[in-house]
């Protein structure tokens, strides 16, 4: 017990060191301001938008029947990720006339065309799951946890 | 007993019950994935790629930066190409493995109360630190990637010093949470939830991610780089440019035939060579990547003087430094230092020739260095001046 409660004491104080540096650099190097408005900004607009997003995506896909809404899910998730980490490719604002070789392919069709590839594998599951018509043991509904009990207040 | 005035009293017992939407707003999740178990399984695969991000990147800072006592060697050949390219491939597998572990875990930003003690509300703010510096760290780093400078702070440094913050926020995070995780990673559960499809999606995100960029770096994996910033074999030469002639102001001074090369400093006999007397040495041929450190890298055959038969010629100590001198007249990279261990490397050149033909203009003609083993912003262009330290 003893020692587990060292080795967190260690792991605090060694995070605790590594925070602190980490701030001084910021501080010495960086403009904190600006630095600060991208840190809290990320988290700030992932909390407040991109997961209220999702979470209403995943009520609308609630509607889809129990069989293939994970396989409708899946492309989704795979789909937007994908989406995600090449907008900035598609926007292209870090194309420069001088520089052919930077940013050389046509993003928006070829983020288009991974995400058909995406789409048309998950079409091909759910063909699959439809014409075998598997049935897993607990599929789907599994994924509900029971509604909370009605506590007295 | 202490006597309040019965206003006070009042107000206490009148003490504001938060609605019971706040107070069970976590409990309404109802998808059971938001479970302990994804959310472990999901930090172990976070935390490797974060450990594999940081050691790779502290590498290329340390490449670029030496302390005074460091020498790096100069072989491996391909050893910053792998560094460098595992770095940014991992920073791209992370975003939907941190996306996904944040959407498990997300309830728990909206516990009540939010906290229980201040023990309670340091760890949340820790937390905090740990989730915005990631957040900044893969936001900042794929746009900077694909050379969108949206941020006003230079990105470098602000990455470094933030990749300290998280990590040692991740380090009290890991302390944290350790038993948790050891518990129910090592329990098998019995309660038919189907984690693993769900993780497995998430490993899938990552794996396209990766799969549609990692051909920047891995050449015969090119054609696939349909989602990355740059491809091997596109750009003059077959070789892709980071920084044209026209952008660095070089394009007058590169092209001048009044061009010479100059060995100057702690030398035995200064050298002023014309492009003519340069390619009247001894040509040298090798094989050499140039390994960016935004994470893409394509190989060339650069034919070109031995900096070890130049620097021998000028007479030089062996333990010599050298600093390279660019014609470009302002910017942080125009120079870059060679430590002994790199020009008595028989494959650094003073390349003048790449891919069987005279450099272009934008590979920076008439010369430049080329040296295993090294960051593509410390291969610098457009030769003019080599000073011995």
């Amino acid at each position: 017990m003893k020692a587990r409660r060292l080795m967190h004491a260690g792991a605090y104080a060694g995070g605790l060191a590594l925070i602190g540096y980490g701030l001084s650099g910021i501080v010495a190097d960086v403009p904190v301001g600006r630095w600060a408005a991208w840190f809290v900004g990320a988290a700030v607009l992932h909390d407040g938008v991109l997961v209220p997003a999702v979470l209403v995506a995943g009520l609308v896909t609630g509607w889809i029947p129990v069989a293939y809404r994970r396989v409708v899910r899946g492309a989704l998730v795979v789909a937007a990720c994908v989406t995600a980490v090449a907008i900035p490719l598609v926007l292209g604002y870090g194309r420069r006339p001088d520089v052919p070789s930077q940013l050389p392919l046509p993003y928006g069709r070829n983020l288009a065309i991974v995400v058909g590839a995406i789409a048309a594998v998950a079409v091909v599951a759910l063909v699959v799951q439809l014409l075998t018509g598997r049935r897993r043991p607990m599929s789907g509904g599994a994924h509900r946890a029971a509604p909370p009990a009605k506590k007295d207040r | 007993m202490v006597r309040r005035p019965a206003l006070l009293t009042r107000a206490l017992a009148r003490r504001p019950v938060p609605p019971a939407a706040l107070t069970t707003l976590p409990e309404r999740f109802t998808s059971r994935l938001h479970d302990e178990r994804v959310a472990a399984w999901l930090g172990i695969a976070l935390g490797a790629c974060f450990l594999v991000a940081f050691c790779t990147g502290l590498v290329s800072h340390l490449m670029q930066n030496p302390a005074n006592w460091m020498t790096w060697p100069s072989r491996p050949v391909n050893l910053y190409r792998v560094t460098q390219g595992l770095h940014v491939m991992t920073g791209l597998a992370a975003v939907p493995l941190l996306l996904a572990k944040l959407w498990t875990v997300y309830p728990r930003l909206l516990q009540w109360p939010p906290a229980r003690s201040a023990g309670h509300a340091i760890e949340r703010l820790l937390v905090f630190v740990l989730v915005g510096g990631s957040l900044f760290q893969l936001v900042t780093g794929v746009m900077n990637i694909d050379y969108w400078y949206a941020f006003r702070f230079f990105f470098t440094t602000a990455h470094y010093w933030t990749a300290y913050i998280i990590i040692g926020a991740l380090l009290i995070h890991i302390a944290n949470e350790w038993a948790k995780t050891r518990r129910t990673v090592m329990t098998r559960p019995q309660d038919g939830l189907r984690r693993r499809t769900f993780l497995l999606t998430v490993g899938g995100a990552s794996g396209v991610v990766v799969l549609t960029a990692v051909g920047e770096a891995v050449s015969p994996l090119a054609r696939l780089a349909v989602l990355a910033p740059r491809r091997p074999g596109i750009g003059s030469q077959g070789l892709p440019v980071n920084k044209s002639a026209a952008g660095s102001g070089v394009t007058a001074l590169a092209r001048d035939p009044g061009w010479r090369l100059t060995v100057t400093g702690r030398v035995q006999r200064e050298l002023t060579l014309s492009l003519a007397q340069l390619q009247a040495m001894p040509m040298r041929t090798a094989r050499l990547p140039i390994a960016c450190v935004e994470g893409w890298s394509a190989e060339a055959t650069w034919e070109g003087v031995r900096l070890r038969d130049l620097l021998r010629m000028a007479g030089v100590q062996d333990d010599a430094r050298v600093r390279v001198e660019s014609l470009e007249p302002y910017g942080r990279y125009r120079t870059s230092e060679v430590r002994p261990p790199h020009w008595h490397d028989p494959l650094t050149l003073l390349a003048l020739r790449v891919n069987g033909e005279p450099l272009d203009l934008d590979h920076g003609y008439p010369c430049r260095l080329i040296a295993p083993n090294r960051p593509g912003v410390m291969q610098t262009k457009w030769v003019g001046r080599l000073v011995v330290q």
